[in-house]
């Protein structure tokens, strides 16, 4: 019973991460209708610029995080067109082109890492790794690492700040507009083109910064990203589709299932056992955990 | 002066023409009505003006410039208003949200306020629903709030493709009560509709589609009068 509270916190840690990387992906898919497997690259290749800006400025990698947002955000934001080229052709059938483009440019990309930054895990030593918190309370404790404490409030900001960004603002009006129908959103005046890139652009910042953090509480190497575009795809089809607001209930659910796979059972079995659910759920109910999704 | 003027458009659809050279011209602060029988071409005549078909042929020019083939949020800019076939609204967005979404460009952005209460007065039933969600309201519901967030663009040109279809009688007359009433506000309007009898009436100048052309032209009692369109349209 010693071991339960801490499998939930952790496995609330793990599912904030995941929602953060799971809105990004689900909002790609959205507005621009690509299922896009090279979000664990992102990730990875955010985790890297963490690793070595850390080890060469020596700066405390939370405060790296706006800088790594904002490079990664300019390289999606220039980067979209060539999504939007390769979809918008006289090719059949857009969503499995754009399946195997970014498959392939996640293929390259991890490629690519491997080669120039070799095999090795990596972790980013953080100021924060050392620091932690003892819980107590109902006859429950638990230790929790305030670097897990930090990624939990940094997941929880990111999402705040997407939900304003999405709900709030005119530019959040407009993507919800080309996700929901893209004739009338053109006929209203969104620029398909221009916010489809700022919107690729939010993810691509939002994945790497997200590898820095998870480079922090876990670890980094090449060959990271496969893992998380998995836990993306889970997320996203768990929460149905396309349906933004299911994200949280599923990415915590990943989140506590895998905690508890690798506390009290083996960890070896943990995507097994993912999958298994996934399916079950999908059985039952085929539009995911609400019915709500595509 | 002429707002809307199309010289020789065609346009296809693979390998299916659709269009066959049309031309027509729509003057300022004139109701000007496209009629036509399913699939003639009308619903692509209005989407080959607003940038939601690149015609293969021909040009359109608003107000002497060339606007076939610019894309369809530039359209929009320039004041261009389409209130399209089957509503296309925003299914998972409130009423409100819906029709804020109309003045996303700024021009149109500066008047929200003013805009949505012109929109509510004259639907007073959707300021009851403000906060429903689109896609579960009824369909003469949904068409008001279609055309509420086509007025929410302030639009110097207002197009309809097909306002009236599915629509109970009842509404039909509101529908049409609504376009008059914006059309003796000076609203420039091009209608399309299958509704001849009804827009005959309220319209300034008539077009006739017929196969991806257009074979007739006349104001509304020079048609009303006329033989074929009697017999085609009217069935009398």
């Amino acid at each position: 019973m010693e071991l339960l509270p801490q499998a939930l916190m952790d496995g609330i840690m793990l599912g904030a991460i995941y929602i953060i990387i799971a809105i990004g992906f689900s909002l790609v898919y959205g507005v621009m209708h690509v299922i896009d497997f090279a979000v664990g690259e992102w990730i990875m290749l955010g985790a890297f610029a963490g690793f070595y800006l850390t080890e060469w400025t020596h700066v405390e990698p939370m405060l790296l995080l706006p800088g790594v947002f904002v490079v990664f955000a300019a390289a999606g934001y220039l980067f979209q067109p060539l999504i939007h080229r390769v979809l918008s052709g006289h090719r059949g059938n857009p969503l499995l082109m754009g399946l195997v483009f970014t498959f392939g440019l996640g293929l390259m990309f991890r490629g690519l890492a491997q080669t120039f930054f070799g095999f090795y895990s990596h972790s980013i030593p953080s100021r924060f790794s050392n620091g932690s918190f003892f819980l107590q309370g109902g006859g429950f404790s638990t230790t929790v690492s305030s670097v897990r404490l930090a990624g939990l409030v940094y997941a929880l900001a990111i999402t705040g700040i997407l939900h304003y960004l999405l709900k709030h603002t005119d530019f959040g009006l407009g993507v919800r507009a080309l996700a929901q129908n893209r004739d009338a959103a053109g006929l209203m005046g969104v620029d398909n083109k221009r916010t489809s890139a700022f919107v690729y652009g939010i993810y691509v910042g939002i994945s790497a910064m997200t590898g820095v953090l998870i480079g922090m509480i876990l670890s980094l190497s090449a060959k990271m990203g496969p893992d998380f575009t998995i836990f993306a795809f889970f997320v996203v089809v768990l929460a149905g589709m396309g349906y933004l607001a299911g994200v949280p209930a599923a990415a915590f659910l990943l989140g506590i299932i895998q905690s508890f796979f690798l506390i009290y059972l083996d960890p070896g079995y943990t995507l097994l056992a993912v999958f298994a659910i996934l399916y079950t759920i999908l059985l039952v109910s085929p539009r995911g955990l609400f019915g709500k999704g595509v | 002066m002429n707002v809307l003027e199309a010289r020789g458009v065609s346009a296809s659809y693979g390998d299916t023409q659709v269009l066959r050279e049309i031309s027509f011209t729509v003057k300022k602060g004139l109701l000007v009505a496209l009629l036509g029988a399913n699939g003639a071409g009308k619903t692509t005549t209005l989407k080959s003006i607003c940038g939601l078909v690149r015609p293969s042929a021909g040009t359109v020019r608003y107000d002497g410039r060339v606007i076939s083939g610019l894309p369809v949020h530039k359209v929009a800019e320039l004041g261009i208003t389409l209130v399209p076939e089957g509503r296309q609204l925003f299914p998972k967005m409130t009423v409100e949200e819906n029709l804020v979404a109309g003045s996303y460009l700024k021009k149109a952005k500066e008047k929200r306020k003013e805009n949505l209460d012109r929109a509510y007065a004259v639907f007073p039933r959707l300021a009851e629903r403000r906060t429903q969600m689109a896609e579960t309201l009824s369909g003469g519901e949904q068409q008001m709030v279609a055309i509420g967030r086509g007025l929410m663009q302030s639009p110097d040109l207002i197009m309809f493709d097909e306002p009236s279809l599915g629509l109970s009688p009842l509404l039909v007359e509101e529908v049409f009560r609504v376009m008059r009433m914006l059309h003796e506000q000076g609203l420039t309007i091009f209608l399309v509709e299958q509704n001849v009898r009804q827009t005959l009436r309220i319209a300034d100048y008539c077009y006739v589609m017929e196969n991806g052309r257009i074979v007739q032209e006349g104001n509304g009692r020079d048609l009303e009068s006329d033989p074929r369109v009697r017999e085609a349209y009217l069935g009398f």
